[in-house]
């Protein structure tokens, strides 16, 4: 976890719609290290899909990159993903920055044999050896434990839904790219499947060492995937913090809100909170902290000034002006002995 | 790459490649079994149905053709009928069913019967000789319209909602509203009459008379000028449609999950275009394929008349016109067997691109 | 529950009256709202209205031009008789009446000499007469050359003709020759056609015929397509395999070639047994969109709750099923009458369906038959309804393009 392979400065996405400008991700700034996984939760149209649509530059026509800089950097060189030319924009895209969509249900062409859709991507970056690639293609095929003869041969629609995602991941990592992106890579699937997916991504993981950026609803399988995960809100990173930090000990009302609607086993059903009101209006963002017309601690303060990103502990950082009442709240929720120990420091 | 351990092949590996891929064969030949039964089913009952038609219709040609030889020629009843039974190759005597045997028994054989107007001649001689036309011109607009409006319908799906995009669809719909024959009309008098950028006249029939067929550069350029009306016309008449339905086929494939991948995974462009896109929002389009070649066909009898071409349509108006019944029932029949093992290609060439097909079954 | 029950009961009965009205004009409404933001879909709708107008008072207003004046075949658009003199003469000869005792040209073959015919007849020694052959042409510049040489006092001619001459030929200006009388006959829009008719009043008539059978078509077609393709649908089993089984037989007999063949069988004299024929050979593929529309709507909440109500086929299919599909229905209906438009055309420019009105249909049949197709200066009698046909065909399509993306949400977020 020393070097980094991706930072994030300061990116701001704008849409530009019918309506108005939609400030889909506004200053956000993290960086992702050699092997880590950080996991990006939140709401819907919190703006994790648009920021790792930015990270390989797959935005819509209609957004708009207003700042900042994506730093990517491989054996020691560093490149501005923002600024390289389509040429080199399409060989950065799956050699270095993979992104495994949600519903990989339609992610194959339906026409070609997985092992034809394979070979494209491996000539598309310049390894055209048939040996190569067909011998790669098996190995990944057997690592995400599929049948590599059966599925090599196969066309998309003879694989069930649980096989297509696997195979998918095998592609994903076809080319060893340093960044694997996740998008919900498990919704759609059913229980048993989700968990051999994580299984699986787990130890690709230790094999090929690659950092994966994973976007998750799912606050169990972000809190089991990640090394740190970031709570996205408003297109904004509230809080971010090692895994176990962010989950013993939220800072902001917003990263407790999720965790208390999360429903428990032995929890009776009144005790999960949804948190009150809507989603705020991209358009025409609340003043100050964004999060103030939903929170609980809000006060004349949070709608005058927005709060910034301050490291409380090492490596844990939070936006709120009053994370001391956020302590006081989640006392009387956080049980700690009722989660898991986290294997991973 | 260079990192990786090499793949240790697997002992377990169960089926093997060969046995997959010949389960694959197996199924495409299943598929064709099928799609060919169905056609055959189908020829069979399009020859029941007319020769049930003809036999039955209230003042059916073989009474009014015996009418028309007791007046013509002034001869007896059983004479006439005795005439019409020779030409018409039936026995007038026997049960309905009897003959229908016989008349399947010589159509295996290939037999159609003669011409009734032009006696002596066979029929399936005539539609040798005019067939090869209709399925040249016809063939010929198919195929650049097909390809034409699937390519301009593929630049419209890419520039939508741009003005280029809005001219084209407002050009394609009036292109497939309006009736093939009135733009031959109007190109006719438009450009044949008024203008005269074109001989009229010279362009009749399908090669100049004065030439004799062969294999040279005269022969093949006196075809394809005589061609190029009615062609004109095919390819005016059905670019609008596919135009139409490969831009909208290609906008759906555009937001397909599969695409953004294959963007994702830093496909070429033209890669994708290709095998990504245009072949999967083609796919419909051979479905389509199957009932334009049947319209195209039919509007034929009306193109091939209007510019006084050779082929078939022309042929069949003309054997209506003069009460040749024979000759009308075997072209009809030829007809739509072309149209109906056109559709059987059509549908081959859907199964050969789309594995779904082979595999799935029946489903449209 | 039954205590609650009744007074909800009667706050619908209450509210139907205004609900129904209600019901009527929201969706005629909606329509328009959508149609004024759709340029192309006015146009086809200002179209079809024009159409409508057309076939329904057209016909009211001019009347159907069947007298034979040999005198004005071919008569070129907008053309009249007009008298022509020397510009000397002008002031005098401004009548047939003011000629007595001259002598009138005409051109043979191209007008004047019936219209001069029926004045002699009345009036026998007003004027004497003298005629230029029409060759090639040359006529009309030669009678005009006669005048100007003062061989003759006035000439009667075509005004299209006279607007060639005049000044606007080089070789021959014609200087001193003017219009005196520019009304001696009736104008004719559109020309005449090879009987001397009046084209405009053909093409105003002509087209009641075709549109009623088409639309009387395209509803036989909608008819058989909906009630086969819900039963096929609804019932399931034997019925939908044998069903869609026809269908695919019917769409694969090529249509056209089988109406001329029937056309050849049957005298199809009646408007309502074309339409009827064409119907029945054009509902496959209608009928096979309906069966899937079906089976789709069929899994709804609102057709399950019927079907295990056992309200019964018909009432499933008017009340539950078809107007979730009207607008699907409405458009297939559409371009069910512009197909059967094309069928019915064709056979008539075959002439292979009965020529009983004077429709656009007789009118290319009759400019093939009779060669003016191929002649430049009578093409107007084919051009004419060639073009009434093609607004007509492409006004439905425009038309339709519009209702489809107004119902379509995919279609219009496309746009």
């Amino acid at each position: 976890m020393s070097e980094s392979v991706l930072r994030i400065d300061d990116l701001s996405i704008v849409y530009r719609t019918a309506r108005g400008l939609v400030r889909a991700t506004s200053h956000v700034s993290f960086s992702l290290a050699k092997g880590e996984t950080i996991a990006l939760i939140g709401e819907s149209g919190s703006g994790k899909t648009t920021l790792s649509l930015a990270l390989i530059r797959m935005l819509p026509a209609a957004a708009q990159i207003t700042s900042g800089a994506i730093h990517y950097t491989r054996n020691g060189q560093t490149r501005n993903v923002l600024s390289l030319s389509p040429g080199d924009m399409r060989a950065f895209r799956w050699k270095e920055c993979a992104m495994v969509f949600q519903g990989a249900q339609n992610a194959f062409n339906p026409v070609l044999r997985i092992r034809q859709q394979f070979a494209d991507t491996a000539a598309a970056h310049g390894i055209k050896d048939p040996e190569v690639v067909k011998a790669r293609t098996l190995e990944l095929l057997r690592l995400v434990r599929l049948d590599p003869q059966r599925v090599y041969d196969a066309y998309p629609h003879e694989m069930s839904g649980g096989m297509k995602q696997r195979a998918l991941l095998a592609l994903g990592v076809l080319l060893d790219p340093q960044v694997v992106i996740l998008d919900e890579p498990t919704t759609a699937l059913d229980i048993l499947t989700q968990r051999a997916i994580i299984d699986v991504l787990n130890e690709m993981q230790k094999r090929l060492n690659f950092s994966i950026i994973f976007i998750s609803h799912d606050l169990a399988l972000a809190a089991e995937m990640a090394d740190r995960v970031a709570t996205m809100y408003a297109g904004e990173i509230v809080e971010l913090a090692p895994v176990a930090e962010m989950f013993y000990r939220p800072h902001h009302p917003y990263t407790l809100g999720l965790l208390r609607s999360v429903p428990k086993l032995d929890q009776r059903r009144d005790d999960l909170v949804s948190i009150p009101g809507d989603p705020p209006n991209l358009i025409d963002p609340p003043s100050g902290c964004k999060f103030h017309p939903r929170c609980q601690f809000a006060t004349d303060h949070c709608h005058q000034e927005a709060p910034p990103l301050v490291e409380y502990t090492p490596g844990h950082f939070a936006a709120c002006w009053h994370t001391d009442k956020v302590a006081a709240a989640r006392s009387g929720f956080i049980d700690l002995k009722e989660v898991k120990k986290d294997d991973r420091s | 790459m260079a990192t990786l351990n090499p793949p240790i092949r697997s002992a377990s590996s169960r089926p093997p490649s060969l046995t997959a891929s010949a389960r694959l064969r197996r199924l495409a030949r299943s598929y064709t079994l099928r799609v060919f039964a169905q056609a055959v089913v189908t020829v069979w009952a399009v020859i029941t149905f007319t020769f049930f038609l003809i036999r039955l219709m209230p003042g059916n040609p073989v009474d009014v053709y015996i009418d028309f030889l007791m007046n013509q020629q002034n001869i007896t009843y059983e004479e006439a009928r005795a005439r019409a039974a020779s030409q018409f190759k039936f026995d007038p005597d026997a049960n309905i069913f009897v003959q229908y045997g016989e008349y399947m028994g010589r159509l295996i054989q290939l037999d159609l019967g003669e011409s009734i107007t032009s006696t002596g001649t066979r029929v399936i001689e005539q539609i040798a000789r005019f067939l090869p036309w209709t399925v040249f011109s016809v063939g010929l607009g198919l195929f650049i319209s097909f390809i034409l409006g699937v390519t301009i319908g593929t630049i419209m799906a890419y520039l939508r909602n741009s003005w280029l995009d809005n001219l084209f669809s407002l050009l394609a719909s009036i292109l497939g509203a309006v009736p093939n024959y009135i733009w031959g009309l109007l190109i006719l008098i438009v450009f044949g009459v008024q203008l005269q950028w074109f001989q009229v006249g010279a362009l009749r029939g399908t090669y100049n008379s004065s030439l004799t067929p062969g294999f040279n550069l005269t022969f093949l350029l006196s075809v394809l000028t005589h061609a190029a009306l009615p062609v004109l016309v095919y390819v005016l008449g059905s670019i609008g449609r596919w135009m139409l339905n490969m831009r909208n086929s290609t906008i759906g494939t555009l937001g397909e999950d599969y695409v953004s991948v294959a963007r994702a995974r830093g496909l070429p462009p033209s890669r994708i275009l290709l095998a990504y896109v245009g072949r999967n929002a083609a796919l419909p389009m051979f479905t389509l394929l199957a009932i334009d070649i049947g319209f195209i066909i039919g509007g034929s009898v009306i193109i091939e008349e209007l510019f006084v071409y050779k082929g078939i349509g022309s042929f069949l108006f003309w054997s209506i016109s003069q009460r040749d019944y024979t000759s009308m029932q075997g072209v009809f029949l030829v007809i739509t067997i072309s149209v109906v093992f056109s559709n059987v290609l059509a549908d081959l060439l859907y199964s050969q691109l789309d594995p779904r097909v082979r595999v799935g079954g029946g489903e449209k | 529950m039954v205590s609650q029950a009744a007074p909800t009961h009667e706050r619908i009965i209450q509210t139907a009256p205004p609900r129904l009205m209600e019901g009527l004009l929201r969706p005629l409404r909606v329509f328009w709202r959508a149609l004024r933001q759709n340029p192309v879909g006015l146009v086809g709708f200002s179209g079809l209205l024009c159409y409508a107008l057309l076939i329904t008072v057209g016909p009211l207003l001019v009347p159907f031009d069947n007298i034979v004046r040999l005198d004005q075949i071919a008569a070129p658009p907008g053309s009249r008789q007009v008298l022509l003199t020397r510009a000397e003469d002008a002031a005098r000869y401004t009548t047939l009446e003011s000629l007595a005792g001259r002598t009138v040209g005409y051109v043979r073959e191209t007008g004047g000499e019936a219209f001069l015919r029926d004045y002699l007849r009345a009036n026998p020694d007003a004027f004497q007469t003298e005629d230029t052959r029409w060759r090639s042409g040359r006529g009309v510049p030669d009678a005009m050359q006669a005048l100007a040489d003062g061989e003759i006092d006035a000439l009667v001619v075509f005004s299209e003709s006279v607007k060639r001459f005049i000044p606007h030929d080089p070789a021959t200006p014609f200087t001193n020759l003017v219009v005196s009388n520019p009304a001696l006959g009736a104008p004719h829009l559109l020309g005449t056609d090879t009987q001397g008719r009046d084209i405009f009043s053909h093409i105003v008539n002509g087209g009641s015929a075709l549109i009623y059978t088409a639309l009387l078509a395209g509803f036989f077609s909608s008819l058989i397509a909906v009630t086969l393709g819900s039963l096929a649908a609804l019932i399931g089993g034997v019925v939908d395999n044998v069903l869609t089984s026809i269908a695919n037989f019917v769409l694969t007999i090529p249509g056209f070639p089988l109406l001329v063949v029937l056309a050849s069988l049957i005298t199809l004299n009646n408007m309502v047994l074309l339409a009827a024929l064409i119907g029945a050979l054009s509902w496959p593929v209608l009928m096979r969109a309906v069966r899937s529309q079906v089976l789709s709507l069929r899994e709804r909440d609102y057709v399950e709750a019927a079907v295990a109500l056992n309200l019964g086929l018909p009432h499933i299919i008017l009340r539950e099923i078809l107007p979730n599909m009207m607008s699907f229905v409405a458009i297939n209906f559409i371009f069910a009458v512009t197909s059967a438009m094309y069928q019915q055309v064709g056979l008539i420019f075959l002439g292979m369906a009965p020529i009983n009105d004077y429709t656009w249909g007789v009118m290319l049949y009759f400019g093939r038959t009779r060669g003016t197709l191929f002649s430049a200066d009578s093409a107007l009698m084919v051009l004419a309804p060639v073009l009434a046909i093609a607004f007509f065909q492409v006004s439905m399509v425009l038309f339709a393009r519009a209702v489809e993306e107004m119902f379509d949400p995919r279609l219009r977020t496309a746009k």
